[in-house]
């Protein structure tokens, strides 16, 4: 910083008694360097004697021979993210298998079929299933039906599924990995792993529950080695996604809106990245966007929740509108003049998107188109707006978006209109083998590998 | 890990000048030996000196009259009327995302001790809980019939007037739309996937085995009668595709 | 006996030890790993020390003079201690330079770090450059530069203090209360109404710890002369809306949600134990403590004793500590090493 107080700027508050340190400049550099060394910055922390790692745990029970753990494989071609403290999390990038979000294919769908495209535009191999069900966090935190062992044995239950999922192919158990597309999902799981992890009882109970559906792997509790959520897989493929875009994005200031459930439930899981804002918040989401050439610009209550509330959005909806309106996109839309918010939640997502509309009402009209990162990522690698990225579903001012990105809303429009005749005509298309969705049960029919 | 009852429950200290009739002093005791004998209350509540760092990030506390710094104290002081008097409605204006728990020095998890008082709430069948769950009853019964909480056919002008005229900006029929989606396990109105016949009956196992039935009969029963006609049908076809295999078997 | 004794650290602690043992006439061999003496409160360029008021460069200034001019004291600077072996009357310590010492005794007053803000990514240090510390306060005032916002080196109007940065937080492993940070804070904040009257100072604490006779001199003082502000809530987050820091916090007395607009915040930063302690710890063969701090074997019989025979600590190297108390420690420990030598003769 440069001097601009010599003469009677100089500092004078102390009176007779004050004298001049006279710092040199290189006793300066050593007085402050302790801030600057950033190169292993939560190096503190990386010590787990200070603050537990749950899957230190996990890997003392597979060695009693309590558990068995899904690894992640090299097949899985796994790239390794920091988390808040320094620690290492494996992201597997290839053959996964898709655990579904409930609001997201019931409202968004979008979601997940721009994940898909880009997995298929990569070549990834993944499987897309019926037999799995919601996490019921969702019903949990709303509505208080539920309970850990309930809860723990659907998180057990689908994830048993996923690791024998690939037989139904004639391919080993283990194949595919779970990744898990809701943030309610991803934060419920982990909070359940780690009560699991902790408490031999809730064992015993979920594993009584497990065998009486056959879902135990040689009499054991089969538990994942990582918890991994769609927006990693998003963030570690970040530099692919980008080698396959389309549309200048350097126009483009994005807001990004991160979910509680993702980030601050299990914070010491959550992948923090030296490159992405300093390493100071969470990288998923502006990474790909930074990665994808936007502008991301930052507002006073990025922490701030999007007011969905799990109850709320239902029943209590004049504060879940409130908040989203007042607390977000307004604060978005006036500080930063954000073009548009990017979040990797399912609940936030509609909670942000839906609820700007009746704003109108009320003379706050803010405007603020909503959509996920991997939405974004998919409509700039140039996937059908309409026919992929699902847009329509969406209630906040997309189009505004598309025009800004030079894509024509309305011709798009029209092509996905002439497509819904062939869908009629029952020429619809599909990102992968439909027969592959069913691995048992009615319906099934193995498909033979190539 | 819990703590025995008598240890934890002192003499009850009421309001003196409270014109409330007492409640019956056994029941507060009941009330709050149920919130911590929960194996997760000693992980959730570990001290608090009312830093009110929770408070300060909490999304509920700037719209209602609900602080989570109050309810940490109300349970850390063992007050079993103020824990009774916030049971009947303050509990169910967290809005759960555990912002409070991320912050806090102590790491305590007010979101987490509010969900052991919500669960709390409905094994009693407390009529906050009834009232408060009524507008949820069509999630419930949808997840616990289908495992999925949501679906399509859910979202209508009808239910969600204030999300605008249109739910898709494509005026074509739900079922086009949906069949338009490029996931053939998406391709439904009545849930947000295809979830397969024998996935809804082993969740439905889960929640025989895990006592949700009976929360739910004790807040709802008609819902409950509803739910469990339409999965005893679903176990029937069930039980009837898998006599089909074996005669397939058989022959 | 001609063999020195090895005093490791040339903080205050250090200093002191190496004082009392070189003016009872024992040789002393002095090892820094920085390149002057003075520790923290001189490498740190502290201003005005609690509960002095002296400024550090003349208080701690002094003491290294007292060290440098004596002809007893042998000071190795840019020096550490790779490898003690041998017992108490005969050690040898492996220096980084190359020479090995034959030593009688020694005494590790290898000090703290200061707490890195950026482990605290929500209070906005690394992001916004009006996010400070109270080191950096402390080095905006010994320079005589006075208290600036970094951004735009403007006088701030708006100064807010949190306090427990990096201490008695279990989010981050961090038990353990820093001592000093409260009276210090208040002492900053004295300091920056005296020089920036039109500035508004508020104090945002959990408890206020300045113990014993520190609470008439800071806690009174700074409100009733200075009008600086105590308000009882821990900050959540801290963010900017582009032209000024925003801080959320609960007014717990009228148990509300508040959000206030700052110019500047300045992080109390705690005291974590030397971020060598583990390598430290295996070099001398000692214990550390849970916290990761030097473990102290005897609080009575021998003060300042370690799990090992012959080496003692003293200061803030055993957890966190006053320079006054950190001196007096670093006195006792000269001092038991005196006796254990004499034991063994």
């Amino acid at each position: 910083m440069a001097d601009k107080h010599d003469g009677d700027e100089r500092f004078t508050g102390h009176g007779a008694e004050w004298r001049d340190s006279n710092l040199s400049q290189e006793d300066a550099q050593v007085a402050t360097a302790w801030v600057e060394q950033k190169i292993d910055r939560r190096s503190m922390l990386t010590n787990k004697d200070r603050v537990e790692d749950v899957r230190d745990i996990m890997w003392q029970l597979e060695k009693d021979g309590e558990i068995v753990v899904h690894r992640i494989k090299d097949e899985h071609n796994p790239v390794v993210v920091k988390t808040l403290f320094g620690w290492d999390k494996k992201i597997p990038t290839n053959q996964l298998w898709h655990h579904k979000s409930c609001g997201q294919c019931g409202n968004i769908p979008g979601y997940p079929t721009s994940l898909l495209w880009l997995m298929n535009e990569m070549g990834i191999e993944y499987l897309d299933e019926t037999d799995q069900t919601s996490c019921t966090a969702w019903n949990y935190h709303g509505s208080g039906i539920g309970n850990m062992v309930s809860l723990a044995a659907v998180f057990l239950r689908n994830f048993h599924q996923a690791y024998m999922s690939a037989k139904a192919m004639g391919l080993p158990e283990g194949h595919f990995y779970p990744l898990v597309h809701c943030g309610t999902s991803f934060g419920n799981y982990k909070e359940v792993r780690g009560y699991l992890l902790h408490s031999a009882e809730l064992r015993e109970q979920v594993k009584n529950i497990l065998g009486k559906l056959g879902r135990l792997v040689d009499g054991k509790l089969l538990i994942p080695e990582e918890i991994v959520h769609y927006s990693e897989w998003v963030h570690v493929m970040r530099g692919e996604i980008a080698k396959r875009q389309v549309v200048d994005t350097s126009k483009i200031r994005a807001t990004i809106h991160p979910a509680c459930h993702v980030y601050k439930m299990v914070p010491e899981d959550v992948v923090y990245d030296n490159d992405v804002l300093g390493g100071n918040r969470v990288a998923v989401s502006t990474g790909i966007m930074e990665a994808l050439g936007t502008n991301v610009i930052d507002y006073s209550t990025w922490y701030d929740c999007c007011g969905f509330g799990f109850r709320h959005i239902i029943s209590e909806r004049e504060f879940t509108r409130s908040y989203a309106i007042d607390r977000k996109i307004k604060v978005a839309v006036e500080e930063a003049n954000s073009d548009i918010m990017i979040g990797h939640d399912t609940g936030c997502i509609t909670t942000l998107d839906k609820n700007q509309w009746i704003g109108k009402a009320v003379g706050k009209d803010y405007e603020l188109p909503v959509m996920a990162d991997c939405q974004f990522a998919a409509l700039v690698c140039g996937a059908d707006p309409f026919k992929i990225v699902q847009l329509h579903w969406h209630a906040s001012p997309v189009e505004k978006l598309l025009a800004k990105l030079g894509i024509d809303w309305d011709e798009k429009k029209a092509g996905f209109e002439a497509y819904l005749k062939e869908v009629e005509a029952g020429n619809q298309e599909n990102l992968y083998d439909p027969r592959k969705r069913i691995t048992s049960g009615p319906g099934y029919k193995r498909i033979e590998q190539k | 890990m819990s703590h025995s009852h008598s240890s934890r429950v002192q003499k009850h200290i009421g309001d003196p000048i409270s014109e409330k009739p007492a409640v019956d002093q056994e029941f507060l005791e009941e009330i709050f030996n149920d919130i911590q004998s929960d194996f997760r209350f000693d992980h959730e509540l570990n001290g608090c000196l009312n830093c009110g760092i929770c408070t300060a990030t909490c999304p509920a506390a700037h719209y209602y009259d609900f602080s989570p710094r109050e309810m940490v104290q109300l349970l850390w002081t063992e007050n079993l009327e103020g824990i009774y008097d916030a049971m009947q409605e303050k509990i169910w204006a967290c809005a759960q995302c555990y912002t409070c728990a991320a912050r806090c020095p102590f790491k305590n998890s007010p979101g987490g001790l509010i969900m052991l008082m919500r669960e709390t709430a409905i094994k009693h069948g407390m009529e906050s809980a009834k009232s408060v769950l009524r507008p949820f009853s069509r999630v419930m019964l949808k997840l616990i019939s289908t495992g999925n909480q949501l679906a399509p056919d859910m979202i209508t002008p009808d239910h969600f007037p204030d999300w605008g005229p249109n739910i898709s900006k494509v005026d074509a029929p739900l079922k086009l739309l949906r069949k338009a989606i490029p996931m053939a396990t998406l391709n439904t109105t009545a849930t947000a996937w295809e979830v397969n016949l024998k996935t809804s009956i082993e969740l439905y196992t889960i929640w025989e085995e895990t006592g949700v039935l009976d929360q739910l009969e004790t807040i709802d029963e008609n819902l409950f009668d509803v739910i469990v006609d339409i999965m005893d049908e679903k176990r029937e076809d069930l039980e009837d595709w898998e006599d089909e295999q074996e005669d397939e078997n058989d022959e | 006996m001609t063999k020195p004794i090895l005093v490791v650290g040339g903080g205050p602690a250090g200093l002191a030890a190496a004082h009392s043992l070189s003016a009872l006439g024992k040789k002393v061999v002095l090892v820094e790993k920085e390149d002057k003496l003075g520790g923290a409160p001189i490498l740190s360029g502290y201003a005005k020390l609690v509960p002095s008021g002296e400024w550090a460069k003349d208080a701690i200034g002094g003491m290294v003079k007292r060290v440098e001019d004596s002809k007893m004291i042998d000071v190795r600077l840019s020096t550490t201690v790779s490898e003690l072996s041998g017992d108490t009357g005969n050690f040898t310590a492996k220096l980084s330079s190359g020479d090995e010492v034959n030593a009688a005794a020694t005494v590790m007053c290898t000090g703290f770090t200061h707490f890195d803000s950026v482990n605290k990514p929500e209070w906005g240090f690394g992001t916004h450059q009006d996010v400070v510390t109270t080191t950096q306060v402390e080095q905006m005032i010994s320079s005589g530069k006075g208290v600036r916002c970094p951004s735009d080196d403007r006088k701030p109007k708006r100064v807010a203090i949190l306090l427990c940065v990096g201490s008695r937080d279990r989010q981050i492993g961090r038990e353990w209360c820093s001592k000093i940070c409260c009276s210090v804070s208040a002492n900053i904040a004295m300091e920056i109404r005296e020089e920036l009257p039109d500035c508004h100072v508020y104090i945002y604490y959990m408890d206020i710890r300045t113990f014993g006779l520190l609470e008439t001199k800071y806690y009174w003082k700074s409100q009733e002369e200075f009008k600086v502000k105590y308000i009882k809530a821990r900050i959540a987050e801290v963010t900017s809306n582009g032209e000024q820091l925003i801080v959320k916090g609960e007014d717990t007395l009228v148990k509300r949600p508040i959000t206030i607009p700052f110019d500047m915040v300045v992080h109390a930063v705690g005291m974590d134990p030397n971020v060598d302690n583990r390598v430290l710890s295996e070099s001398f063969d000692v214990d550390l403590e849970p916290h990761g701090f030097i473990d102290r074997a005897d609080s009575y019989g021998v003060v300042g004793a370690t799990s090992r025979d012959g080496v003692f600590v003293a200061g803030s190297a055993t957890g966190p500590e006053t320079i006054d108390d950190s001196i007096a420690q670093g006195k006792a420990a000269a001092m038991s090493a005196l006796e254990c030598i004499q034991a063994t003769k």
